[in-house]
């Protein structure tokens, strides 16, 4: 998937990292689950979506479409922890997985989201589902970012996907 | 006891919020899914409290304050605005259009007991750390 790893600038960075730094705080403080390991921040050609995969866009300044997919058994976790015990009908499990899945994510990209660019203000849509696996290939004037985590039940996948010119490079490039 | 409306999107923070508010002692007077059926539950059931979530689809959070202000006296209207995103700019326009309170999500049983304590001071919690406008404006000064 990774097959073309680019330096990424601090403008990508600013705007990702609290969203890492979130989707670490959210899962280990809100849902106890600890997350192992974490990968660098790469820009791959292509990205092949998880099944259970959210989908929120951004508008204002910065337009992209962030995704965040987690793995069947992580998001059957997180609607454990998520319903505490409350019973889930059999005909209710898929909204109710759904739900939860768009929640968590709109929480995380919520809380983090900010604009280090002209500090404007940035909006964020209503939380999507897509609900297969798709691969999502490059055009030569989008960029696509990723990052994963990996937890004891599986993997979560953040994704930002934006035009090129958005992340090209603007401030000196730093370090995470 | 408090008649609360419940406006959010989502299922399963409407059943979070339900089971918050029972805890608390409050009533569930209704749901809506989204900003104009609460506009339309609103003027039926006449709330003492709503809580709305700002990101729905059909009609946002701020666009149903805005429309239940319209036919209803601000004085007693009592909104909290529920939102994942705490951009200063959101949240002040919320209070600006009216709402008495918000919530950054992920939202908690405390933080809702503190968020309803600010506008009705006989549920006060002592150790409220949900701010109101003025407070968001010196902080933010």
């Amino acid at each position: 998937m990774n097959d073309e790893t680019e330096v990424i600038h601090t403008y990508t960075k600013d705007l990702l990292l609290p969203i890492v730094k979130r989707v670490k705080s959210y899962f280990e403080e809100e849902m106890k689950i600890d997350i192992f390991n974490t990968s660098e921040i790469t820009s791959p050609k292509n990205i092949h979506l998880k099944k259970n995969t959210i989908m929120i866009g951004t508008s204002g300044s910065i337009k992209l479409i962030i995704t965040l997919g987690y793995d069947d058994l992580l998001l059957s976790k997180l609607v454990e922890v998520f319903v505490n015990g409350d019973e889930i009908e059999d005909a209710d499990v898929d909204e109710i997985n759904n739900s939860v899945a768009c929640e968590i994510s709109n929480t995380i990209i919520g809380n983090a989201i900010n604009n280090p660019v002209d500090k404007s203000d940035i909006y964020i849509t209503p939380p999507v589902m897509v609900s297969e696996a798709k691969t999502l290939y490059k055009d030569k004037h989008s960029k696509f970012i990723y990052v994963s985590f990996v937890t004891k039940y599986g993997e979560i996948q953040l994704t930002a996907v934006g035009p090129k010119e958005q992340f090209e490079e603007k401030l000196d490039f730093k370090e995470i | 006891m408090l008649k609360v409306l419940i406006v959010d999107d989502s299922l399963v923070i409407r059943a979070k919020m339900k089971g918050f508010l029972k805890k608390l002692g409050h009533s569930i007077v209704g749901e809506a899914k989204d900003g104009k059926e609460a506009v339309s539950l609103n003027e039926k059931l006449v709330p003492d409290l709503i809580t709305m979530d700002i990101s729905m689809p059909i009609m946002n959070g701020v666009d149903a304050l805005k429309e239940i202000l319209k036919t209803s006296n601000i004085e007693d209207t009592n909104i909290i605005m529920i939102t994942a995103n705490g951009q200063d700019g959101i949240v002040k326009d919320a209070l600006k259009s009216g709402a008495k309170g918000y919530i950054l999500k992920p939202v908690s049983e405390c933080k809702l007991q503190d968020s309803i304590g600010k506008i009705f001071p006989e549920y006060h919690n002592d150790q409220s750390d949900v701010l109101d406008e003025n407070e968001l404006d010196d902080m933010l000064s």
